[in-house]
């Protein structure tokens, strides 16, 4: 991967910013006023039109410094951006270079044929050896090219190694690039207005010391190598040879104007009469890119053989990075499932592999659920996976079969593709999910680190798929919640809001939802002034579903009742009704009955119901137990009919009902029920009291009994007593007031 | 977690489940388990022992109904044997015993099957 630096060039290009603009601007004004002034002093120079002045002198020199510190700043900020690739920095040094020794090629033989060429020196080049004065327009021509170009090139070298050695910058990296800077601005500032006829003295000389040292510090900053691709890395060996051979030759401080043959002749001395600090800066900055260059070189060919070492951690750690994404991203088992059992073969750690996963709920033996580069049929073939997961089940360490084909749990010849397998148990939070199973062709082809990355994927993998599966169960939690909420809102609106007004009765009614909503329902319905019909059910199963069949059973109370002529016919059609709708394993259990105030009868059947508790006035208690088969476990419906019974009862004052659901007698404390003969008890201990106050009096003890706890299941009850007529019903329809109850909550 | 587990035995063709533990809605997929795993098995004489059930709600009792049709309409039955008194007044108010073959004795259950190969239920007795 190599280090694509992102540049957003776009946005650059919208938002121009006109403080950098006006600054460049005044830069390259200063640059070019001051390249044209240094030029016009030459040519007074050289037309001898100038007395030797010292202040005319170091004015030019303070010129020249100042046009080439706003040249270098100039093409500093152009090059101060990082780069988009490593090879793009080394193209403009090479580029530059060429075109500085094409030019100079041809600028520097101007006029060549004038002059002596087997004279040395300055006065081959065309300079007053006395004075330093240019002698010929063509050496003003000259001097000013050159200089110009090889101070360009210089920066321009300078500044795009800077580019290199920073990259992957620290504060110390960049501190000691601005040493080096700022010692090659002293060593060259040591040579101010000093003549370009003399050499460095010594302690110009000494001062190059510090600059050139600082430079071999900087020239291994060269990190940015190795995260090279193969092919770029000989690029960069290509290029830097290349910017090696233009610096060669360019020279380094040399009056090469004696060799003939070279591409540039008196460059330096050309320099060093135009500005010897220049001169001095431009030669270091050469002497830096010779020695960065070469370092580079080194570097890259010593970094040549780990590459593809190197690129495999990098695609090391690309899969480790993408399962960590996954872990967050995928809602889609089988896609983790495939992501894992890829990423081993994608790193580079193994030809193939394969990922089974352990049904954590069914106990099943881990099965097969992915394979990347093998056929899940050939794995299963070839591998005994289930074997193998097993004995590396519970283990943090990978299971190691060096010599596959050896092993009895594997089937495959030498030739199938399975020469040594890496089995890596996955683990979470104490649990064995699974394993992912990774193989080689060959035997004995994973080295202790390849199964060391094998056991960190392994690691990442296991955390995925806990995920996965936490999600998974959180989903289906607020799933349930959902339904319950809409189930429990149902069942609100489906108990009636008023008790039926029938004289000489009292009801009072109650239902109490558990948690997890059941499905009880409880419901009334005048069939004419002195009848009414009740109905207690209760639909097995819970949530939407519950919900949904209590709704099918209030549609049939409600149609059925005022048709059917007994209870038990009721519970009949209702029967055959509901049996269209219920699923297989789902029945309701209901409790209908008629109560006929004119008559002073009851009449009940129960269909699978809990049997009502019947008490009289004496204190006598019983439960009716009727038979009849809950709704919908019988759907021919003929046993059904068969079997139904109907109790009846002629009333007498005082006879009181009491009407529940399961949720009532099982409700448990320990592994206590309430049961049915707490239940007569209470009804026989209180058969003096009001309907309301029967109620609350069991659901009083109701809760003394289960401690206060959550109730298990719904608890429905509904009491009904009977006074018996005290007024004549056909002339007073008066309900009996101090017995009405209208206690729903 | 789960209160509640399947052992399988079997005596001669009659495969015999022991149920232990609480059966409600939540753990009434693992009978459904044990049940689907006899049918996929051809082993369609099934008989349940409840000798060590503690507790059964109507998502328990569904799991019967849900198995007892395909079971008969392959040749065999689902006996119920051994039942606690408070199970069975559960099984008992919804009518169970008049669909099914409840008995007290798991050897009594077995020897139905004996005698009288994929029996039909019980005929309805009284409560």
């Amino acid at each position: 991967m190599p280090p694509r630096i992102v540049t957003d060039t776009t946005s650059r290009l919208r938002s121009i910013d006109f403080g950098a603009l006006f600054r460049s601007a005044v830069l390259a004004v200063v640059a070019i006023a001051g390249f044209v002034a240094g030029v016009g002093y030459s040519m007074l120079l050289w037309a001898g039109q100038m007395q030797d002045s010292d202040t005319l002198a170091a004015a030019y020199h303070v010129a020249i410094c100042i046009t080439y510190v706003s040249l270098f700043l100039l093409l500093a900020a152009r090059y101060d951006d990082r780069p988009d690739t490593i090879v793009e920095v080394f193209w403009t040094p090479v580029a530059v270079g060429v075109v500085f020794l094409i030019v100079g090629y041809f600028v520097s033989r101007i006029g060549q044929s004038a002059l002596l060429p087997e004279l040395a020196g300055a006065v081959s080049a065309g300079f007053d050896l006395d004075t330093g004065r240019p002698l010929a327009l063509a050496t003003v021509v000259k001097m000013n090219t050159l200089a110009l170009l090889e101070a360009v090139f210089c920066f321009l070298l300078l500044l795009r190694l800077r580019n290199l050695a920073l990259i992957k910058r620290t504060l110390t990296s960049q501190r000691q690039w601005n040493w080096m800077i700022i010692a090659m601005i002293v060593a060259a500032m040591t040579t101010f207005m000093k003549p370009p006829q003399y050499e460095l003295n010594l302690y110009q000389s000494v001062a190059l010391v510090p600059a050139v040292g600082l430079m071999v510090v900087n020239a291994f900053r060269t990190a940015w190598i190795v995260s090279l691709s193969f092919r770029d890395k000989l690029l960069v060996i290509v290029l830097s040879v290349a910017i090696l051979a233009i610096l060669l030759s360019i020279g380094v401080m040399e009056e090469s104007i004696a060799f003939p043959n070279k591409v540039v002749p008196g460059s330096y001395t050309f320099l060093r009469h135009y500005s010897y600090p220049l001169a001095v800066f431009t030669n270091l900055s050469i002497v830096f890119g010779i020695i960065y260059c070469t370092t580079t070189i080194l570097t890259v060919l010593f970094h040549l053989p780990t590459t593809s070492a190197y690129q495999q951690k990098v695609h090391e750690v690309a899969a480790i990075h993408s399962l960590t994404d996954l872990v967050g991203q995928v809602f889609d088992q089988s896609a983790l499932f495939d992501t894992i059992a890829a990423s081993p073969v994608k790193a580079g750690l193994a030809d193939a592999a394969w990922l089974t996963v352990a049904n954590l709920e069914d106990h099943e033996p881990a099965s097969v659920v992915s394979s990347h580069r093998i056929a899940g049929g050939r794995v299963d073939r070839f591998v005994d996976s289930a074997a193998l997961v097993e004995e590396a089940r519970g283990s943090t360490q990978p299971l190691v079969l060096a010599h596959a084909p050896a092993d009895h749990r594997v089937s495959a010849r030498p030739g199938d593709g399975i020469g040594s397998l890496v089995v890596i148990p996955l683990n979470a939070r104490g649990d064995s999910l699974g394993a992912i199973i990774a193989a080689k062709e060959v035997s004995r082809g994973f080295e202790p680190e390849d199964i060391e990355a094998l056991r960190v994927y392994g690691d990442q993998a296991a955390l995925a798929l806990d995920h996965a599966h936490l999600f998974e169960e959180r989903i289906e939690k607020e799933r349930l919640a959902r339904e319950l909420d809409i189930a429990r809102e149902v069942q609100t609106k489906l108990l009636p809001n008023t008790l039926p007004d029938v004289p000489g009765v009292a009801i009072a009614a109650d239902s109490i939802p558990a948690l997890e909503v059941g499905g009880d329902y409880y419901d009334f319905m005048h069939l004419d002034d002195d009848r009414f019909a009740f109905v207690v059910a209760d639909v097995s199963g819970k949530g939407t579903s519950a919900a949904f069949y209590m709704a099918a059973m209030q549609g049939i109370f409600k149609s059925l009742s005022r048709v059917a002529p007994s209870p038990k016919d009721f519970l009949v059609a209702a029967n055959e009704a509901l049996s269209r709708l219920l699923e297989r394993n789902v029945f309701v259990s209901v409790l209908y009955g008629v109560l006929d105030a004119r008559e002073e009868t009851i009449r009940v059947a129960r269909a699978g119901h809990c049997p009502p508790a019947v008490g009289d006035l004496s204190g006598t208690t019983e439960l009716w137990r009727s038979r009849g088969l809950g709704l919908g476990l019988d759907p021919d419906g003929e046993l059904f009919k068969q079997t139904i019974e109907e109790k009846s009862r002629q009333l007498q004052p005082g006879d009181v009902f009491v009407f529940y659901t399961d949720g009532l007698i099982e409700s448990r404390r320990g592994a206590e029920e309430y049961g049915y003969d707490r239940l007569l008890n209470v009804l026989r201990d209180n058969r003096h009291e009001e309907a309301a106050n029967i109620r609350s009096i069991l659901l009083a003890d109701l809760d003394r009994f289960v401690e206060y706890g959550a109730y298990g299941d719904d608890t429905t009850i509904v009491v009904v007593k009977w006074h018996g007529n005290r007024y004549d019903s056909d002339l007073a329809r008066v309900p009996s007031l101090n017995d009405r109850s209208e206690t729903l909550q | 977690m789960s209160n509640f587990s399947v052992g399988f035995r079997s005596s001669g063709p009659v495969t015999i489940l022991d149920l232990n533990g609480e059966l409600d809605a939540h753990t009434a997929s693992e009978l459904e388990a044990a049940i689907q795993r006899c049918k996929d098995d051809q082993h369609v004489k099934i008989v349940v022992n409840g000798d060590q059930l503690q507790y059964i709600s109507s998502a328990g009792l569904g799991v019967f109904m849900a198995y007892i049709e395909e079971v008969r309409e392959a040749g065999g039955d689902i006996k119920i044997a051994s039942l606690q008194p408070k199970v069975f007044n559960v099984f008992d108010l919804l009518g169970f015993p008049m669909l099914f073959d409840i008995v007290d004795q798991e050897a009594e259950a077995v020897s139905k099957f004996e005698s009288h190969p994929g029996a039909q239920p019980g005929n309805g007795s009284e409560s």
